[in-house]
């Protein structure tokens, strides 16, 4: 008898509990620029999600304005959300859009770039170092385990990025390679180029170079090419933007690192569903990244 | 005879002239009106406030813009000048600690890059058009030089308060709005200054030919504009709790916006600057409003250009009722 | 000449603007191989009849006969077709293209494949150029060629229609007198090729040389059409002038004192040259001279408004420094404009705010406009100056040409000058606010001012000067005493008649 208003009680509580999973959460979305590709199949991942679990999601766009970024937030807290998903401008502002939702009592959800200030749930970036450790194996394994490399940086001060190059170093020394130059190229195109020549002069014997995006992996070809050093030297890049890809098919550049944005934000949607109902997670949640060569190119297009 | 003729003053003619100076504010009534039926959180005192904060660094931009735009000119600068300001004063906190030191800088900058905006126009003889669109790019390139493309952050809440800082429960960039405007209605309705603000605009030619010192009062009208960007600057980086060289970028055509919306003519000496602020407001209830409508990001740019390519028809037609009225 | 040689004649021609009659009965007829000149004073009607009769106006009573045909014109093109080609005083190329282009622009030959022959067309103007003796290239820019050879270009355009009517209108007034003798040349030449050119010129000797025969319009009617031998130049200026007797307007007598204003060798490149002018207290001195003489550019100069290159100012027995507006008015030298819309009113203003313009200073007090005081000077003016308003808050550009002058004047009474310089204070104006503005010049004077006073309508510088300076091409080319001068004198100094 006792047993069995036991197990009805457990059964009630089941069925509750069912009905609340049941319940469909209303989520904000606030991306830094819906203009940029990569935001944009992010933010898709997010839509996609909810709608498969049924919540509803609002996307806003700051359209690479942090003031618009605050502003998009502020509004959603007046709305009334149950989570905040932010794909923050820079970790700064980000920061101060976390503690807005803060003092309103909203959990917080970041999707890469990170936030400086605030308390957030979780965090979901790619696997930034583990893109560098892939990187680097390949190099080493394309060079036979020898040889000096350098490292082309992106700009300094982002954290984030700067795990790339912090896994291709330690990977690369383990496996044999000697890491003989590392010089920032602020992320960009021309100045990887620049950089690139200046490299060449000071070490002839270079067999290998990882360049922390594909824009600057794109200029570092350039001056590869113009020194006729194209098959000599080994170039990896990040990101996987169409211009690289192309490269890597017409043999031109060797391989690039891919994240998988629509991931992120697919477990984003997870994430702020799971903690709502009341499970812990990680500070930090890593989405895996792979790299793409002439071989796999295809899957990436 | 003419006393008789004031008193038989045609009453159709001051009705109309006031229709369109009061039209801007009737839009505003109106928007807010139709969000608060769509959305019950809008008419909370936290949205309101919320609105006019968010609204606070677009209304002194255009504030500023006003000035430039009623002598007959334009200025594309703003949005620029308050990203290169802010991340020159966020350096000049880090460096020293001092709020004022910062906050002065802020303001002297503005007004000193104001002037050499209205020297290359009246001085170089530039168009305005010109000269700012430089400007924009110059101040622009400077600020990611001086910063190598970083951003600067993290301050405490005594440089913060023009932008984030509360006085009495109001917040405090709520009352910079105010203090800006009604210095600056007072500067245009009650001062020399202001007259020959509008003469200028009026007409140019006839404004120098009756003793208008035009070259001095042009330049004072971009310095104005200058001025208020660096205050714009300081509110901004308040507010973001970061100053990037990014920072800024398209206000410019906000705060044009904004004052378009308010009913000043981009052919200048017309206009009021209280319609200005109801612009600037028009704006962020738009936004404000769609946000918490759940309207897309992309609906918002469209809706918002529709906005002031209709405030300037109303204008238009306003204008014209007007000037039919009078020839009778 | 046989009746058959009239190319182009046009009959009772009459046109309205509005309630206006610019032309009223106006006979004209063109010969082949003769130029015609067609001369009246400003605002004759002269340049409406051009544009009639190049089709840029449609005329709305009279006949209009090509080679004893009545035709409708209506538009340029139709009347190109006529082989009539007008030359306006303003030239109208497109500056960025060149020479071949503008001449055959919307009519190049093409080949094949609608590609432009350009080497047909390079060959045409080429000989079209020769025919006048022009040395310019097919293929130069026209925004390079001096402005005599882009008359050249602009009489090639009319000739490249087979033009046998030319219409030049005012050509001589922006040449260089070598570049007048080529001009004159061109056109004995086009004449011996049987062309009919009509000459229209401010500047009788040039006139009396060139023209065969001669029409005369008048306040926009016709006087008649003479022979050259038929004429001399006093006759032709006597009836431009007509019978101007009994003028309206006369000024009453003031006592004439100290000058005002001694102006000494006023010299601006191309502009004026070495004018010197004294004018009194209580004394107005009027300007006259036709369109082109430098009488608004004097105004400028005196005014700060135009650079010198010589030339010294005393007002008042003192040298001033003028070199601005600003200097004049603190001078005491006040200019009502000519370009009433462009340089004297702010028209989206209101009357206040436009009568207290110039002298605003004196409503400023601690940095703030003293609106009362403001309003109330504002309202004297309008009482003052019988403004037709319905207060200082009505905004001027509703107000009618006549108000908005007298606003404009009394923007500059409120900075109580010295030196009143008025440039055609009465152009477009309503006759009873005419008869107003006169009075009140007048009371002016009496009072002390003194007044130089600009105007093409000779009766109100006749009525209401006491000298009068008669300026011709940059000069003042005679003085007259009120009791001497007469509109005949005053013309033929104006045309350079008295030169002829």
């Amino acid at each position: 008898m006792r047993n069995k208003v036991l197990l009805i009680a457990a059964m009630l509580v089941l069925a509750l509990s069912a009905a609340v999973s049941a319940q469909t959460y209303h989520f904000g979305y606030v991306v830094q620029d819906l203009g940029n590709q990569f935001w944009l199949t992010m933010s898709h991942g997010v839509q996609d999600r909810a709608a498969e679990l049924g919540h509803r999601v609002t996307v806003l766009d700051a359209r690479t304005d942090p003031n618009r970024q605050l502003a998009n937030v502020e509004d959603l807290i007046q709305r009334g959300i149950d989570a905040l998903l932010l794909s923050p401008w820079d970790a700064p502002s980000g920061g101060t859009a976390t503690e807005a939702a803060n003092k309103a009592g909203i959990p917080v959800f970041v999707l890469d770039i990170g936030v400086s200030s605030g308390k957030y749930e979780t965090l979901i970036v790619s696997d930034n170092y583990a893109g560098g450790v892939i990187a680097a194996e390949y190099m080493a394994q394309l060079l036979g385990g020898r040889g000096d490399v350098a490292i082309i940086q992106c700009q300094l001060g982002y954290e984030i990025v700067s795990l790339r190059e912090q896994g291709f170093e330690d990977r690369a020394t383990e496996l044999g390679l000697r890491v003989v130059a590392k010089q920032p190229a602020d992320s960009q195109r021309a100045l990887g180029m620049t950089v690139m020549q200046n490299i060449l002069q000071a070490r002839p014997n270079l067999r290998g170079v990882f360049s922390c995006n594909d824009e600057m992996a794109l200029g570092a070809i350039e001056a590869i090419r113009a020194a006729g050093k194209q098959n000599d030297i080994v170039v990896i890049g990040f990101d996987a933007i169409p211009d690289a890809l192309d490269a890597i098919e017409d043999g031109r550049m060797t391989a690039t690192v891919a994240q998988r944005p629509y991931e992120i934000g697919r477990m984003g949607v997870d994430a702020a569903v799971a903690y709502l109902k009341g499970e812990k997670l990680e500070s930090t949640t890593y989405i895996p990244v792979e790299l793409v060569t002439k071989e796999n190119l295809a899957d990436f297009r | 005879m003419s006393s008789n003729l004031e008193r038989s003053a045609s009453p159709g003619i001051r009705r109309l002239t006031s229709v369109r100076e009061v039209g801007p504010l009737l839009g505003l009534i109106a928007l807010c009106a139709l969000v608060s039926i769509l959305s019950p959180v809008f008419l909370t005192t936290s949205n309101l406030m919320n609105v006019l904060v968010q609204a606070a660094v677009a209304s002194i931009l255009a504030a500023g813009v006003n000035f430039a735009i009623l002598t007959g000119g334009i200025d594309l600068s703003v949005g620029s000048l308050l990203g290169l300001i802010g991340v020159l004063i966020a350096a000049v906190f880090k460096s020293t600690g001092s709020v004022f030191l910062a906050v002065a800088t802020g303001l002297v900058l503005g007004f000193a890059l104001g002037l050499l905006n209205g020297s290359m126009v009246t001085v170089g003889r530039i168009p305005s058009f010109i000269a700012t669109l430089g400007t924009m790019s110059i101040a622009r390139g400077l600020a990611f030089v001086f910063t190598q493309g970083r951003p600067i952050s993290s301050f405490p809440d005594s440089f913060r308060a023009l932008g984030a800082g509360e006085l009495g429960g109001i917040p405090i960039p709520v009352i910079v709005v105010l203090v800006v405007y009604a210095a600056a209605h007072y500067v245009l309705t009650q001062t020399p200054f202001g007259r020959a603000i509008y003469a200028i605009g009026s007409n140019e030619e006839a404004a120098r030919l009756s003793g208008v010192n035009v070259g001095w009062y042009k330049t004072a009208a971009f310095g104005v504009s200058g001025l208020l960007a660096g205050l714009a600057a300081i509110m901004f980086t308040g507010r973001i709790n970061s100053a990037h060289p990014l920072a800024g970028q398209g206000y410019e055509l906000d705060a044009i916006a904004a004052v378009v919306i308010g009913g000043t003519s981009l052919s200048g000496g017309e206009g009021r600057i209280l319609g200005t602020l109801i612009g600037a407001l028009i704006m962020g209830v738009i936004r404000n409003g769609l946000n918490l409508l759940m309207v897309d990001s992309y609906w918002q740019q469209v809706i918002i250009g529709a906005v002031i390519v209709v405030a300037v028809l109303i204008d238009r037609r306003g204008r014209a009722a007007e000037g039919a009225a009078v020839v009778k | 000449m046989e009746h058959s040689s009239i190319l182009l004649e046009a009959e009772g021609i009459q046109k309205r603007f509005g309630g206006i009659v610019a032309l009223d009965g106006v006979n004209f007829a063109v010969r082949s191989g003769e130029v015609h000149g067609l001369v009246g004073e400003n605002g004759a009607g002269k340049s409406t009849l051009m544009k009639i009769l190049s089709g840029t106006y449609r005329h709305d009573e009279g006949v209009i006969r090509v080679r004893g045909e009545e035709v409708v014109l209506g538009t340029p093109a139709r009347a190109l077709a006529h082989g009539i080609a007008l030359v306006p005083q303003e030239l109208d190329l497109l500056p960025h293209l060149s020479v071949m282009e503008n001449i055959w622009f919307g009519r190049y030959t093409r080949r094949p494949g609608w590609r432009i022959d350009w080497n047909d067309l390079r060959e045409r103007t080429r000989s079209l150029l020769s025919r006048l003796g022009s040395n310019v290239s097919p293929d130069d820019t026209v925004a390079a060629l001096s402005v005599a050879d882009r008359q050249m270009v602009a009489i090639a355009r009319g000739l490249s229609h087979n033009a046998q009517v030319l219409l030049l209108d005012e050509p001589t007034s922006t040449l260089t007198p070598r570049e007048v003798e080529r001009l004159i040349r061109i056109v004995k030449g086009l004449k011996a090729e049987g062309v009919g050119v009509v000459f229209i010129s401010h500047h009788l000797p040039e006139v009396m040389e060139l023209c065969d025969r001669i029409t005369v319009l008048r306040d926009g009617r016709y006087v008649g059409t003479y022979d050259r031998a038929a004429v001399t130049a006093e006759d032709v200026v006597q009836m431009m002038v007509g019978d101007k007797a009994g003028a309206l307007y006369v000024k009453e007598e003031s006592t004439v004192g100290e000058p005002v204003l001694i102006a000494r060798d006023i010299s601006s490149p191309g502009k004026l040259h070495s004018i010197s002018l004294t004018v009194r207290r209580g004394e107005i001195v009027g300007i006259a001279g036709l369109v082109g003489a430098g009488r608004s550019e004097l105004a400028h100069a005196l005014f700060g408004n135009l650079p010198r290159t010589s030339g010294s100012i005393s007002v008042n027995g003192a040298e001033v420094r003028i070199r601005s507006p600003r200097d004049a008015i603190r001078a005491g030298i006040a200019l009502l404009p000519e370009d009433r819309q462009h340089q004297g009113l702010l028209t989206r203003m209101t009357i206040r705010e436009n009568t207290t313009l110039a002298a605003l200073q004196q409503f400023v007090r601690r940095c703030r406009i003293d609106r009362r005081k403001e309003t109330e000077a504002s309202r004297v003016q309008i009482d003052r100056l019988a403004v037709k308003a319905t207060g200082p808050e009505q905004r001027v550009r509703n107000l009618s040409g006549g108000n908005q002058q007298k606003v404009v004047l009394g923007k500059w009474l409120l900075t109580d000058p010295v030196l009143l310089i008025l440039d055609e204070p009465t152009r477009g104006i309503d006759v009873g606010a005419k008869a107003q503005i006169h009075r009140l010049i007048s009371e002016l004077a009496r009072a002390g001012m003194g007044i130089l006073l600009i105007s093409s309508d000779l009766p109100e510088v006749l009525g209401l000067s006491d000298r009068v300076l008669v300026m011709y091409r940059g000069r003042i080319a005679a003085e007259f005493d009120r009791r001497e001068a007469t509109a005949e004198k005053i013309m033929l100094a104006a045309t350079g008649g008295d030169r002829a």
